[in-house]
């Protein structure tokens, strides 16, 4: 029989399948009729022939079970019932509907958003054509230093692998993002525009179809200086140049040179830099001199400041390509000296962010994605719970239709795709949750991304077949997890006895120990959820009130192109240097320092001071710095100006640094200490010259808990990646009429330095950096406030389901109490108690596991340079943890008291007699 | 005497015969099937049922509905085309492997 045939007979079937259902049931019935007749004819009595004959065939109901099971498309249409019936049941049950779904939706919700941003960061393709053939060069440089730096090639490096390889199609270079002053042609306002410089073919081999207009020529990157055309982006149009019709032509001018508009690329083309950047315009590498002044980005070979895309050959082995690529640049690289010598380069596939096959990357991911998979464990063990309590009401159902004859495959199969359907509804609330959240992901993210000079608008979290996929495997992986476990549980159950003394609860001990530990997990979990959702909520609360306990608004950082990464970090801190003396002429304006910037990340090396070994945050500190962010001294002196910038061996330590350090200590002043600044095991000795104010330098949650200061002559000598004062930034505090102040700012670097105006920036401390960290914690406390109020309405239904319905089930045995004689508060008692038993096993549970939490926690809290989340809330907080112990047991005391109150009031006789 | 079940497989082949003959309704395939097997085989119509849908839907088998002797509605099944030669198929299977095994068991 051929396929086709049997499909048809199947789609015949479904369709006619009322028609068949009353036929069936004419043709089982006449079986009977001549059955019994032919019996009758043998001298059996009617009644008798007829139960015989219902007998022979086993009975009428199964018989016609058989055959649909049989029947070719069975399966189908039994599932096809199975959905519908389930249906009914999902919205039979509305309250236990919402609540699994809820549930649901928040475990899949949260791990929905942080796969569309790991989907978007290291998943989807650069927006090219075929992008699997595009690779991005990557090197290894002997430092092992990882991150950007490997990314960046320099001209000659380019042109050579154009010149000698043979096995790519193309190879297009795209410079760093740099800043640039741009205004219209009719308009004298200028404002900062993120440029980007490419090879002639970028938009024709990368294929990047233009909206309006063209890319650019192959001549257009040939003569310096000779093409003065920039392609833009659609943003840049809409918002820069009015989205004007006649865009073609115009002219814009870019740190003041003349530049024709020769296209504009499509909306969702948010370019292809390695940094979180979007450009607003390209333009071609031969108009580096006017776009990036006073710098040298296509002569000097140990100037990097390209990415290297590669189209790959149809006919190319991507080994063979690799290996090419690696000999050519190791090959260019023996005609001059690296300063940092390139081990390998590689051929990395081209996602939207780079450096996403790094180990520590993907280390943090799956840390990430572990910890919101908990969540989703947790609701799955709620729903789990709930289904468990709800399906012993539903006892009595599933025996009667295992008694009909109904296999126990059929009636599991029938319980896993009501949790499958469950699942399903879950899963796309949880999607449209994880829309909404990943919106607020982005504003966030750009947010704070504004205040830093990023751009997250690059990152596309729009959900692809990726996400849908990922969403589906989690809801139907979900629904076999909390539906498979009471599923196997409810069809084990004996028939006879489920039939007839269902809730007769005297039968029932093993069965209530069971129920007994059930009600105790659900209890612990509930509280281990909530105390941490509370502590957390607490905590982060406070952060909104937190102060840095230093000067932030008067303090501004400057920010410009001092020389990025892949250039010579000597030149950057030359440059920085010679503003800081210019700036230094404007004392009645400014006090200007040159230091590590707050909030800019955590370096703790190991240190060892008189018997204690640990990490201490570290930073580096010219002089002046200490006044510059109003951090006062509290003894001792602070650096002067030979030692600021010699490599003096002093250092100024913050007084909880003293005071954990040197406990016994009348005084610290002079006591040395060695710190293993590059982590190599290289100890470097320090005397400690003054002691100043406890401050959040590193971040806003808490005081530093030890931090020492360096002079920032230390930095500019060392030979690592790190050093030569790339740890090094420019601070200025203003005083007196603010606009005048900045405005002398801005005109002293001109003057000092005209290369930096295009890319300057004053980045005010406040409004920048402690912005960034207060919108985060806000972020994370309106998600902790939000999960804390779904830990609470999650655990109260939870508990009060399970409890209520194990009172519910001995309303029997408590009206036979009653019916015996039984003391009505005895019964009280026994009923309250016996409920509470398992609660207050719970709770401590609970507690015990929150414990040993907090004690994990202090152990993170030990690392200097780790967050507190919990911004100096004590873990062991009387408040949080009375009023939670004080919920779950009333919702405990209620879940039993209403049902014990119900059971109480019915009339015995009316108990014993339903028995 | 202890009834056989029906060896595997075989049992579609029986009905197949059986209704090779004439069209029968469900109950006369039963009965026909105790008679002809001298009451050996324990053919359960709740097992016979399913068979007969499915040679239906398989299209072996074509039922009609008439008028049965107690002047009722009832299911009359009928060979197909296609159900003499799975029949003849069958046939010839089964005969080979009944003298396969009579040969083994008697060559012994």
């Amino acid at each position: 029989m051929t396929v086709f045939h049997r499909l048809a007979s199947i789609v015949r079937w479904l369709l006619h399948r009322n028609r068949d259902e009353q036929q069936l049931d004419d043709d089982v019935r006449e079986f009977i009729e001549m059955s019994v007749a032919d019996k009758v004819r043998d001298g059996v009595s009617p009644a008798q022939a007829r139960r015989l004959a219902v007998l022979e065939l086993g009975g009428i109901e199964q018989t016609k079970e058989r055959v649909r099971t049989s029947r070719h498309g069975a399966l189908l249409d039994d599932i096809g019932r199975d959905v519908r019936y389930g249906c009914r049941m999902l919205v039979k049950d509305p309250g236990f509907t919402v609540v699994a779904v809820l549930a649901l939706a928040l475990g899949i919700g949260v791990n929905t958003t942080l796969f569309s941003a790991y989907n978007a960061v290291a998943l989807k393709p650069l927006p090219v054509r075929d992008p699997s053939s595009v690779v991005r060069f990557e090197r290894w440089l002997q430092s092992r230093s990882l991150g950007n730096v490997q990314y960046a090639f320099s001209y000659p490096e380019y042109v050579y692998c154009l010149d000698h390889n043979d096995q790519f199609s193309s190879l297009v270079a795209a410079s760093w993002a740099f800043l640039s002053l741009a205004s219209p042609q009719d308009s004298a306002a200028t404002e900062h525009r993120v440029g980007q410089l490419v090879s002639a073919n970028y938009f024709a081999d990368l294929g990047v179809p233009l909206l309006v207009g063209r890319g650019f020529l192959p001549h257009e990157d040939h003569t310096i200086g000779d093409s003065p055309v920039v392609v833009i982006s659609y943003r840049f149009w809409q918002s820069g140049l009015s989205g004007d019709q006649g865009i073609l032509g115009r002219t814009i001018r870019l740190n003041g040179a003349t530049f024709t508009i020769v296209g504009v690329t499509p909306q969702d083309f948010t370019g292809t830099t390695v940094d979180v950047v979007a450009p607003d315009f390209w333009a071609p590498l031969s108009m580096q001199a006017q776009l990036v002044p006073g710098r040298d980005w296509l002569n000097r070979p140990e100037q990097r400041s390209f990415q290297i895309f590669a189209r790959l050959k149809p006919s190319a082995n991507r080994s063979a390509a690799q290996a090419q690529a690696d000999l050519l640049v190791r090959q260019f690289a023996s005609t001059y000296s690296e300063r940092d010598p390139t081990t390998a380069v590689t051929l990395q596939r081209t996602t939207y962010f780079p450096n996403t096959d790094d180990i520590r990357f993907r280390a943090l991911m799956a840390a990430v994605m572990l910890t919101v998979g908990l969540v989703l464990l947790a609701a799955c063990a709620n729903v789990g719970n709930m289904m468990l309590a709800r399906g012993a009401a539903r006892e009595r159902e599933i025996s009667t239709r295992l008694a009909l004859g109904a296999g126990r495959a059929r009636v599991l199969r029938q319980l896993l795709v009501e949790s499958m359907l469950l699942a399903l509804v879950g899963g796309c609330a949880g999607l449209a949750l994880a829309g909404w959240t990943t919106k607020l992901l982005a504003l966030t993210l750009e947010q704070n991304a504004m205040v830093i000079g990023g751009d997250f608008s690059v990152v596309n979290l729009a959900p692809d077949y990726r996400v849908l996929t990922y969403v589906l495997t989690i809801a139907i992986g979900s629904g076999v997890l909390f539906g498979l476990s009471p599923a196997l549980q409810l069809t084990r159950r004996d028939l006879t006895t489920a039939l007839k003394s269902q809730g007769a609860a005297f039968g029932y001990l093993r069965e209530s120990r069971l129920r007994n530990l059930l009600v105790g997990t659900q209890v612990a979990v509930s509280v281990l959820l909530l105390a941490t959702a509370g502590l957390l909520a607490r905590g982060l609360t406070r952060s909104q009130v937190a102060e840095p306990e230093f000067e932030t608004r008067a303090v501004f950082t400057i920010a410009a192109d001092f020389g990025g990464i892949g250039s010579d970090p000597t030149g950057a801190l030359a440059r920085k240097k010679r503003l800081l003396e210019k700036l230094r002429e404007h004392r009645e304006f400014v006090s200007v320092a040159l230091g590590t910037r707050p909030f800019s990340g955590t370096w703790t090396p190991p240190i060892i001071a008189g018997n204690t070994r640990g990490g201490t945050l570290a930073s580096y500190a010219s002089e002046g710095y200490f006044e510059t962010l109003g951090i006062p001294l509290l003894r001792g002196r602070l650096f002067t100006l030979e030692e600021a910038h010699s490599n003096a061996r002093s250092a100024v330590i913050s007084e909880s640094t003293a005071r954990r350090f040197w406990p016994d200590a009348d005084d610290v002043l002079g006591k040395s200490f060695s710190l293993d600044v590059d982590f190599r095991g290289t100890l470097e000795q320090f005397e400690v010259i003054g002691i100043v104010k406890d401050v959040r330098f590193a971040n806003l949650t808490r005081l530093d808990p030890a931090h020492v200061y360096l002079p920032a002559g230390a930095n500019e000598r060392g030979s690592r990646a790190f050093e030569n004062g790339s740890f090094l930034d420019l601070l200025v505090r203003v005083q007196g009429d603010r606009r005048r102040a900045l405005a002398a700012i801005e005109t002293t670097v001109a003057s000092s330095d005209p290369n930096l105006v295009p890319g300057l920036r004053l980045i005010n401390l406040e409004d920048g950096m402690v912005r960034v960290q207060r919108t985060l914690s806000r972020t994370c406390a309106m998600l902790t406030a939000t999960l804390a109020m779904v830990a609470l309405t999650l655990a109260g239904i939870g508990i009060y389901g399970v409890i209520a319905h194990l009172v519910t089930q001995r309303t029997r045995e408590i009206g036979v109490r009653l019916a015996l004689g039984a003391d009505t508060a005895a019964v009280w008692r026994d009923v309250i108690l016996r409920g509470l038993r398992s609660v207050v096993v719970g709770i401590l549970v609970g507690l015990a596991t929150a414990a040993g939490l907090s004690a994990l926690l202090h152990q993170t809290l030990i690392f200097p340079g780790s967050m507190d989340f919990l911004y100096g809330v004590s873990f062991y907080d009387p408040i949080t943890f009375a009023s939670l112990v004080a919920f779950v047991a009333a919702v405990a005391v209620a879940a039993s008291a209403v049902p014990a109150h119900r059971a109480m009031r019915v009339d015995p006789a009316v108990t014993l007699r339903y028995e | 005497m202890e009834k056989l079940d029906v060896p595997q497989g075989t049992l579609d082949l029986m009905i197949l015969t059986i209704l090779a003959r004439e069209p029968m309704h469900g109950y006369g395939v039963a009965q026909k099937l105790a008679t002809l097997s001298h009451d050996h085989f324990q053919v359960n119509p709740g097992s016979l049922f399913p068979s007969l849908y499915r040679l239906e839907q398989d299209g072996k088998l074509k039922a009609e509905w008439r008028p049965s002797e107690n002047n009722r509605n009832a299911k009359y099944y009928r060979i197909t085309a296609a159900g003499r030669k799975q029949l003849d198929h069958h046939r010839k299977r089964w005969d080979r492997i009944t003298f396969a095994i009579t040969s083994v068991l008697e060559g012994a």
